[in-house]
């Protein structure tokens, strides 16, 4: 309908714009632009009168359809009906809003938060944080394409509303051979933390290897990529992606200039050709143990250019795994236990070749969370998060030794809705006290389309 | 390089020829799907399901080796009405499978040929928990939907393999013909329920209590989806004593304590029924299952 009425407004105009431009007429130049507005017109007369057809068609089906289903004895014969479809729109569009909250403290203050939790959808403020409110849009463009974005509002340390355009992307529908291809702004497929969305983490806040290496929003940006489903015996894919190297989202690489790392004062560099984006690969696989038994292990890799000077790079390569318990008979998906681990590494060319300062930063991280959904609506969570870095790092929030161990429990009173209380205990070297502990509830509400059950 | 280029390009040009089969993939959300598919599809088709009858299939979540039989599928038969939609959209998503995508032959959902009990009208809200407001989806606890379901089957079998069609038709003629004939031992079996009020854990056998002509008068779960609190429970023995309730049944999935709670309370009995084909190890097909509800059912015990 909506449609409809823009084409009436449409005719409205171009009969407007006959009727009240006769100078136009004159010149014979515009009288082909006329003729061409008539033809115009007259074929979206007709595509109009074919749409109302269409529509009046679709109806009359639908009442012929409640008729016989009036008429339809009640189920008592074992002859088969078939029923009409009866469904309104042919949209398959899914819209969700999500809101993520968070209220607690910490022994450190605020300044001091900003570098332990230093993911930007980490609860981060002693008081409350908006942590993440989500507006989710995706559905069925058509028969070769799926699409949806994800929008971000958010409200800053400062107080200051934030829109972002966290992801926004097609992917294929109907490639040969196992073939996708995926191609806007998204998240990259690195290890399995990074491209979930806030409010899908067993934690509160993100770990801390993965604040270091892909800054607080997660590494995100614009591109393409192909992934191939191989013909093995196992599940066993494959991921090849290209993405612009340069913003905020894609720290480690070309990211927000004047900004530091190790030291080194970033510059203003762009993409010049090819070889300056970012490359990523990932090669993901899982298995069925049993009935009750899967897991998945994958390896990434990412290589790109950084900013540190004209000519350095980055790579940075990391190996994840999740393995997943569930009993045969479980109720609403309990119980359950889960495992989750990944290991991160980064080489940082720092400085151009001639540049006395000139090093490689070596950095490296893991972390392994395992949670434990003991009955129906309750999961237990238990987290260790490290890194560090060569050399003498100690002062650097963003580099030095850091040990972090988190607990949790979390209380889902529906499919829609989430309480969580976590406790986390830093030993961190940068901090004048050398720990902190902080304790965070998490509240999470979800409307609209039903969310995905992440394996 | 250019003969490495020839024999990889000639590789992938092979690959969809290697990959095609004679017999036709049919892969099942649940595992009823797949026992009657294999019942109407006998030995022209290989059948996978992608849950177990042992759990929910409404919480069931996308696993990578679900994405390899969808990849691999001729035939997607789903419960629909909202059942998987949790997972089967993301899986269709992965899955890069155009054959078995909504619309196309290859995708059948089931319960546009069955006669649909629950649809709410009015006003939903999740605040009434986990309501399936296109109606109950557990319309395979009807025998006479099996009938239904075998014969759509059936069909899209027959026409997406024109040259076994008959083939189709006739396993299926076979398998109504058992059915209605079991059908009339079952309801004399559960005769004495026949009219009698029954209280289930879940809003999941109401199909099966039209089939054998019992009352459905309340669940154990305050809202569907809901978990029982202690008030919901006490609420529910008054229910219980009041109307001379006889009878509570549940999924062997879901706690008992509720139930050993009730009965202790009222002396109602408890009759764990599987839901699915494989529920129970014992139980491989569709008329397994109503056998073992129906004997669950007719030996129901205080405990």
């Amino acid at each position: 309908m909506d449609h409809s009425d823009i084409r009436i407004k449409r005719v409205a105009a171009a009969i407007g714009v006959l009727l009240l431009n006769p100078v136009v007429a004159v010149a014979a130049d515009e009288a082909e632009t006329l003729r061409q507005q008539l033809t115009d017109i007259k074929q979206q007369m007709q595509r109009l009168q074919h749409t109302y057809e269409q529509q009046i068609n679709a109806l009359e089906q639908r009442l012929d359809g409640l008729e016989l289903q009036s008429e339809k004895p009640v189920a008592t014969t074992t002859s088969p009906v078939i029923q009409s479809t009866g469904s309104s729109s042919n949209s398959d569009l899914k819209i969700g809003l999500s809101g993520l909250f968070a209220a607690g403290g910490s022994s450190v203050d605020n300044d001091a938060l900003e570098g332990l939790q230093a993911g930007a959808h980490d609860p981060n403020q002693n008081g409350f944080t908006v942590q993440n409110v989500e507006l989710s849009i995706g559905g069925t463009v058509g028969p070769h394409f799926d699409a949806q974005s994800s929008i971000i509002f958010q409200i800053d340390a400062d107080g200051e509303t934030v829109v972002e355009l966290e992801e926004a992307f097609f992917t294929t529908r109907s490639l040969p051979w196992g073939l996708q291809i995926k191609g806007g702004q998204y998240f990259t497929e690195f290890g399995r933390q990074n491209a979930q969305h806030p409010h899908t983490w067993t934690f509160a806040d993100q770990p801390v290897v993965l604040s270091r290496f892909f800054g607080g929003d997660g590494l995100r940006s614009q591109g393409m990529r192909a992934s191939w489903l191989m013909p093995a015996d196992w599940y066993s894919e494959l991921y090849l992606g290209i993405q612009n190297p340069k913003g905020e989202t894609v720290s480690s690489f070309l990211s927000a200039a004047d900004e530091e790392i190790g030291g080194h004062t970033l510059i203003d560099r762009d993409a010049r050709d090819l070889g300056d984006m970012l490359y990523s690969a990932r090669w993901l696989n899982g298995f069925d143990f049993s009935d009750t038994l899967s897991m998945n292990i994958g390896v990434s890799g990412l290589w790109g250019p950084n900013a540190s000077g004209t000519a350095t790079d980055s790579a940075i390569y990391g190996a994840d795994m999740y393995l997943k318990w569930q009993p045969t008979y479980s109720q609403r998906g309990f119980p359950f236990v889960a495992w989750h681990s990944e290991i991160l590494k980064r080489r940082y060319e720092a400085g151009d070749p001639g540049d006395p300062a000139r090093e490689t930063l070596k950095d490296w991280g893991l972390f392994t969370q395992a949670v434990w959904g003991f009955k129906p609506g309750w999961v237990a969570g238990i987290r260790a998060d490290y890194a560090t870095a060569d050399g003498d790092t100690s002062g650097d929030p963003l580099r030095d030794t850091r040990k972090r161990l988190s607990s949790n429990l979390t209380w889902y009173p529906s499919e829609y809705s989430k309480l969580r209380l976590q406790y986390n205990r830093d030993w961190t070297e940068h901090l004048a006290d050398k720990t902190a502990d902080s304790l965070w509830l998490q509240l999470e509400f979800n409307l609209g389309s039903h969310a995905a059950h992440i394996f | 390089m250019k003969k490495i280029v020839k024999i990889f390009g000639g590789f992938l040009l092979l690959m969809p020829f290697l990959s095609s089969h004679a017999e036709l993939r049919v892969v099942t959300t649940t595992q009823d799907l797949a026992a009657i598919a294999k019942v109407v599809g006998g030995s022209q088709i290989q059948v996978q399901s992608l849950t177990p009858g042992t759990r929910d299939p409404h919480f069931a979540a996308a696993k990578p080796s679900m994405i390899r039989h969808v990849f691999r599928a001729d035939l997607l038969l789903a419960i629909g009405i909202d059942m998987e939609i949790g997972w089967l959209p993301p899986l269709l998503q992965s899955a890069r499978n155009s054959r078995v995508q909504p619309g196309n032959p290859g995708y059948l959902d089931l319960s546009r040929v069955v006669p649909l009990l629950g649809k709410t009208s009015g006003p939903v809200s999740r605040a009434m928990g986990d309501v399936h407001a296109k109606g109950n989806p557990h319309y395979w606890l009807d025998p006479r939907n099996g009938v239904r379901m075998a014969e759509a089957i059936a069909t899209r079998l027959g026409e997406l393999d024109p040259a076994h069609r008959d083939a189709y038709q006739q396993r299926f003629k076979d398998f109504a013909q058992a059915i209605d004939s079991k059908l009339q031992i079952w309801r004399t079996q559960t005769a004495q329920l026949k009219d009698q009020p029954v209280i289930a854990y879940h809003k999941s056998f109401i199909y099966l209590a039209d089939v054998f002509g019992f009352r459905i008068v309340d669940e154990v779960e305050p809202k569907p989806g809901i978990a029982p609190s202690a008030a919901s429970l006490s609420a529910l023995v008054k229910h219980i004593q009041d109307d001379a309730i006889g009878l509570l049944i549940l999924e062997p999935y879901y706690e008992r304590r509720s139930a050993h709670y009730l009965n202790e309370q009222t002396g109602v009995r408890i009759a764990v029924l599987p839901q699915s084909v494989g529920a129970f190890p014992e139980i491989n097909n569709y008329i397994e299952l109503f056998d073992a509800i129906v004997a669950a059912l007719v030996n129901s015990k205080g405990k």
